[in-house]
């Protein structure tokens, strides 16, 4: 009986965490619809690898203060901004923000990523190399605002 | 039960301490440009620890390639071409290297316009790049 139930809540317990990642299209099936950066803005990338650790924990991402979307495992989005100072923060237990400056033209990556808090996760967002970001993208799911088609 | 009670508020205490990271510990610096160095490029030839005072130590790889893009008052200021680099208090900064006498002696924070010097400068030997 007890053995039953405890089948059951596992079996509910990962259908909650799978429920919890990414569910948009791969990086690959948009990128086509993807727009090109309009001259004069520079583009940055944020993203979550997919995990199980702390998939609960899905923050909003501010971006210069203003929410740009959602820290997914497995999940990414987009954000074109004038060139110069950029602040990234999410806020789960603790605040922890991200400087980092931005030129026209010119792409970034931020990692979110998950560590251990007093009470729950926190989720930081992290400046990563453009090959290391590229790469990341590439295996996440797009969940930012939706694209044009092509 | 008094024992109890203070290893509890100790334990407390610590695991709190722990999630309270300090602020990187800066000051304003203004970036000047750095003749005759400017835009010329180096790599690391061995690897670089440093230990900041916030207490996130970073490293740097050999071979990690650099370009001038200034002097502070406490020395040349190199940005990573390749790669990033950060340094991590309660907040994480993007950062640059400050490099003296074949040392790492700080960072130099692009987006606060500060610098926050390393308690300890780490070894750093630079190799000039030619051009590609």
């Amino acid at each position: 009986m007890t053995k039953n139930i405890t089948r059951r809540l596992a079996i509910v317990a990962i259908a909650a965490l799978l429920a919890a990642c990414a569910s948009g299209p791969k990086h690959s099936e948009i990128q086509s619809s993807i727009p090109a950066m309009k001259a004069g803005e520079g583009r940055l990338y944020v993203y979550r690898e997919s995990s199980m650790m702390g998939a609960a924990i899905q923050p909003s991402v501010l971006v210069n203060g203003k929410v740009a979307g959602q820290s997914k495992p497995g999940g990414f989005f987009f954000v074109d901004l004038p060139p110069g100072s950029v602040e990234v923060s999410t806020s789960t237990e603790v605040e922890k923000k991200l400087s980092l400056t931005l030129d026209a033209g010119q792409t970034r990556y931020v990692r979110t990523v998950i560590g251990f808090g007093l009470l729950v996760g926190r989720v930081y967002p992290e400046l990563v190399d453009n090959a290391a970001g590229a790469k990341a993208v590439a295996e996440t799911s797009y969940i930012g605002a939706p694209l044009a088609k092509p | 039960m008094g024992r109890t009670r203070q290893a509890l508020m100790l334990c407390l205490a610590a695991m709190l301490a722990s999630g309270c990271a300090s602020e990187v510990k800066r000051a304003p610096a203004e970036l000047s440009a750095a003749q005759p160095e400017q835009g010329r490029r180096y790599a690391t030839t061995l690897a670089v620890e440093a230990r900041p005072e916030s207490g996130y130590p970073r490293s740097i790889r050999a071979g990690t390639e650099f370009v001038v893009v200034g002097r502070v008052a406490q020395g040349l200021v190199l940005k990573p071409t390749q790669t990033v680099l950060t340094i991590e208090g309660a907040h994480m900064h993007e950062a640059y290297a400050v490099h003296r006498d074949g040392q790492l002696v700080g960072f130099y924070l692009p987006v606060e316009r500060a610098y926050a010097a390393l308690p300890l400068p780490a070894s750093m030997p630079l190799q000039e790049k030619n051009a590609p």
